[in-house]
């Protein structure tokens, strides 16, 4: 996995970006199958409809789900402590989603280096749908 | 209405074990090809040993958790037309693993209003929190708002 690489690390260093879409319906149905998640607010287009939107919507908890794999592949698997995330603004079939972030916050606590970073995804326009922050720890070697 | 004598409730307490295979359903599920989460042979040379979970995991475990809560999800009077998934938060003192057993408790961690000019709005914080012998896995905290009618 790529690590980070705490000597690297600085305030306003951009993560590479994920890049994940056209988001589809049956990507939807996978998530909620494999998430437990029964709302059909999420994959039933008629049900959407009647409750006044044009149609499915992705589950807030996809988005974040791909800001994890972005937070991951940039800092690799067991490096998030702490991860929050607030749904601004849904994300709809066909969109593409770019995961974005960069670092706020270096600390040196011991032997680790704690790393404050602010994450969002954004849709093909730039438009912003969730945005969130995350601590990430990482070996100082 | 949501009351703030209903903080610290708990809504359930039970144990999940956690497989493999549904980590994997998981991953595919969010197009994540990380081979720690998929792949057996290159999870065993990996940093835990054995096949962790993506971040975000913990949400398939609220169900569960939050079994058992109907009467509760009642007595809060949320409308659940208006109801959406506002915010989500996650603490995490490592990843979870395949094959191991959590204990789940699923908790009403904090209620509050907002008003502002379009009216009240309620905010239930619901908490899942897995535990194994060594203490806290994660805290997995999901913000519910509702309109307020």
């Amino acid at each position: 996995m790529a690590a980070l690489a705490a000597a690297a690390v600085a305030v306003g260093l951009e993560f590479p970006p994920l890049v994940k879409g056209p988001i589809t319906p049956e990507e939807l149905k996978a998530y909620a199958a494999a998430s437990g998640d029964p709302n059909p607010m999420h994959t039933d287009d008629e049900f959407a409809r009647n409750a006044g939107y044009p149609g499915v919507f992705a589950h807030g908890m996809l988005s974040m789900g791909w800001l994890g794999q972005f937070l991951v592949q940039a800092a690799g698997v067991g490096s998030i402590r702490r991860f929050r995330a607030r749904f601004v603004k849904l994300t709809w079939p066909g969109e593409v989603i770019s995961c974005r972030g960069r670092v706020t916050h270096v600390t040196d606590e011991g032997g680790e280096r704690l790393v404050e970073c602010e994450v969002w995804s954004e849709n093909q326009e730039g438009e912003r749908k969730v945005t969130g922050n995350a601590l990430l720890v990482l070996p100082r070697r | 209405m949501p009351s703030r004598e209903m903080i610290g409730r708990v809504l359930s307490t039970g144990s999940a074990t956690v497989s493999a295979e549904h980590i994997a359903e998981f991953a595919r599920a969010l197009g994540d090809p990380n081979p720690l989460y998929l792949d057996t042979e290159a999870a065993r040379r990996g940093p835990y040993g054995t096949i962790v979970a993506p971040p975000t995991y913990p949400i398939a475990f609220m169900t569960q958790a939050m079994a058992g809560g109907m009467d509760t999800f009642l007595e809060l009077g949320l409308d659940f037309m208006t109801l959406v998934h506002g915010e989500q938060e996650f603490e995490y003192a490592r990843p979870v693993r395949a094959g191991e057993t959590l204990t789940l408790v699923g908790r009403i961690a904090d209620v509050y209003e907002k008003t502002g000019s379009s009216g009240t709005l309620d905010f239930v914080v619901l908490e899942t929190e897995a535990r194994d012998a060594e203490g806290t896995v994660f805290l997995s905290r999901n913000t519910l708002i509702s309109r307020r009618r």
